[in-house]
């Protein structure tokens, strides 16, 4: 079956300063089956969110292959890509200014449909209360502005519109992260359910990693524009085999003061190096707690452990 | 013992809507005190007031704000100016925008003192070296803008902490930080917060934050605290029933995926929605015509301190 989203060898390089490119993604391959999730994390500026924007097409890839549901994103003509941007919607992380204030939340809805004209007069009105039900607002709210809904609710309106289309992929770029606990909670609820319910795959790109364990199939761990780590999401919490998988488990604190005072404290020393000049070997060798020389010059290999992939050259 | 940081009976209102209402809260020398609720609650003002760097449109209509006894309120501004940074510091969430990016790190660290950048110079090394930044002869020399946000946190910490003062209010310090710098930047918090036995208000909304870091935790709800105790006993037997729905909609690493996390239904009340019962009624699954009716007073039971008519 063709996978929903197949990344070959992506690289997205930026201009930088003294003629560096900044390398945000650097060599990237990963798939995503149709109906599954993958949660794709890492920390700030390791490339995930222009990962995820070259795959909506919002960034341009300088080269390698994005095929969603087979079909070619990178080098397509604006033809090709419209018609391919039905099949792909997004969710951001701020819904505050994901909509149009002065647009009411029904209109924002309609407007993927109106625009690709799929239904008009009372279809699209029944359309449009149909998909406000599916995440669990009321059809009378359409009439509303999005002024008039909190944070929680505004996310809401958010996915609305972007299932309004069936996208075979949706991609949420922290979907959960300006939300307060108790509405977070709310979304991630809503998120499982639209997964089990309409079967659509996802890329999930997030920093916080139990949100990711709670809501992914499969998870991809992105250090300085290339994937570390990527396995099911029941393996790689239970047995992360890169250290730097290891490490940004360990750094997040658990919910529970018994158990997070009683861990063993990784804390990965030193800062995240710069993406325009990233060291030779692996790219974590400067932060990683069991680099040897090997790994200062030769760049490990994408390679299988288990049930997953891993890039490193002591991982077991 | 006088505690270090003494907040007593404090109201805050703003335009005559009360958004903060007779909260109490004390934090001893050495200890971490988090102050834990959802946006909106009233916990960044209550920081701001112990500051007294409360908005124009914000006034204190009770209470009092005692440090090691001496009370803040009767202070003028002259002298509340003399005790920030001296006895009093505060950290904010975006160390970037703490810092004057005009001036190098070693400037604005050595101002805290009170002294010209030339004879704070060892004292400043020291304090650099103390906060774990790396090469600190180099890096005193330095602009903001040249150092990561991990190390401008650092740096504003050195410049809160180096004059020594009794207490430190640190407002969400690691909420814009990556998790492995998290980690760090709360190590180095709970360490020189104990070495120093400096006095931390803690105010987050993160409870993997209180879990990690703090020894008591007020549990702040519409402007009023719903619930205090030791850490320990707040996670293991949360007693409110918005402590006990706040703690299980967190996901965690230990829980079975896509399982259903507990929502709280509805929304925060506004202030001017706040009825003359219990500010969580709205939302409450224990609800009744009481809880409806009359507030809840704070009363002891077991370590905690509890507004609840039906907590036990």
């Amino acid at each position: 079956m063709t996978p929903a989203l197949a990344i070959r060898d992506l690289h997205v390089h930026f201009p930088g300063r003294k003629r560096l490119a900044v390398r945000a993604v650097d060599g990237v391959s990963f798939e995503i089956a149709a109906g599954e999730t993958l949660g794709l994390v890492g920390e700030s500026g390791c490339g995930k969110s222009s990962l995820s924007n070259a795959v909506v097409g919002l960034v341009a890839a300088t080269s390698g292959s994005i095929e969603i549901q087979g079909q070619q994103v990178v080098g397509a003509n604006r033809a090709a890509l419209r018609h391919m941007r039905a099949n792909v919607q997004m969710v951001f992380q701020d819904p505050a200014t994901s909509l149009n204030p002065r647009m009411t939340i029904g209109a924002a809805i309609a407007e993927p449909l109106l625009v690709r004209g799929l239904a008009t007069g009372a279809a699209l009105r029944l359309r449009v209360e149909a998909l406000l039900e599916e995440v669990g607002l009321r059809p009378e709210h359409a009439g509303r502005m999005p002024h008039q809904f909190s944070g929680g609710q505004r996310q809401r309106v958010v996915i609305a519109r972007a299932l309004a289309l069936r996208p075979a992929l949706l991609v949420c770029d922290e979907p959960v992260s300006a939300l307060d606990v108790s509405v977070r909670a709310q979304i991630l609820n809503l998120l499982v359910d639209l997964q089990s319910r309409l079967k659509m795959a996802t890329l999930f790109v997030s920093h916080d990693l139990s949100v990711v364990r709670h809501v992914c199939d499969q998870v991809a761990v992105m250090y300085l524009g290339r994937l570390v780590e990527r396995a099911p999401a029941a393996e790689l919490f239970a047995t992360p085999r890169h250290p730097y998988t290891r490490a940004l488990l360990a750094s997040v604190p658990d919910p529970d003061p018994i158990v997070q005072r009683a861990k063993s404290r990784v804390p990965l020393s030193g800062e995240i190096p710069n993406p325009a000049n990233p060291p030779p070997g692996c790219r974590f060798h400067t932060r990683c707690p069991i680099a040897a020389d090997l790994c200062r010059t030769a760049e490990p290999a994408w390679r299988r452990v288990g049930g997953g992939d891993v890039a490193c050259h002591f991982a077991t | 013992m006088t505690p270090v940081l003494a907040i007593e009976n404090l109201s805050l209102s703003i335009a005559g809507v009360p958004v903060v209402d007779g909260i109490n809260l004390g934090v001893d020398a050495g200890e971490v005190m988090a102050l834990v609720g959802e946006s909106g609650c009233g916990k960044s003002i209550t920081s701001a007031a112990v500051m007294r760097l409360l908005p124009g449109a914000v006034s204190q209509t009770a209470g009092d704000i005692r440090l090691a006894g001496e009370s803040l309120s009767r202070l003028s501004e002259r002298q509340m100016q003399a005790m920030r940074g001296r006895r009093l510091s505060m950290i904010f969430q975006e160390p970037q925008a703490a810092l004057d990016p005009l001036s190098t790190i070693g400037t604005q660290i050595a101002e805290s003192l009170r002294q010209s950048a030339r004879a704070a110079r060892p004292a400043v090394l020291h304090m650099l070296d103390e906060v774990g930044i790396a090469d600190p002869a180099r890096r005193i020399d330095q602009y903001p803008f040249e150092l990561s946000g991990g190390m401008c946190q650092r740096v504003v910490i050195a410049a809160a902490l180096i004059a020594r003062p009794e207490l430190l209010l640190a407002d969400e310090p690691t909420t814009a930080l990556d998790v492995t710098i998290q980690a760090q930047i709360l190590d180095l918090l709970r360490t020189l917060a104990r070495e120093r036995g400096t006095a931390v208000l803690l105010i987050t909304h993160d409870v993997g934050v209180v879990a990690d870091i703090a020894d008591r935790v007020a549990v702040m709800y519409a402007g009023r605290i719903a619930e205090a105790g030791p850490v320990h006993s707040i996670f293991a037997q949360p007693r409110h029933p918005y402590t006990q729905l706040l703690l299980a909609s967190v996901p965690r690493l230990s829980d079975v995926p896509k399982s259903p996390l507990a929502v709280i239904p509805g929304r925060v009340p506004t202030p001017l929605e706040f009825g003359p019962g219990c500010r969580f009624a709205s939302r409450c699954p224990r609800a009744d015509a009481q809880c409806v009716a009359q507030t809840p007073p704070l009363r002891p039971l077991g370590d905690s301190d509890v507004a609840c008519w039906h907590a036990a």
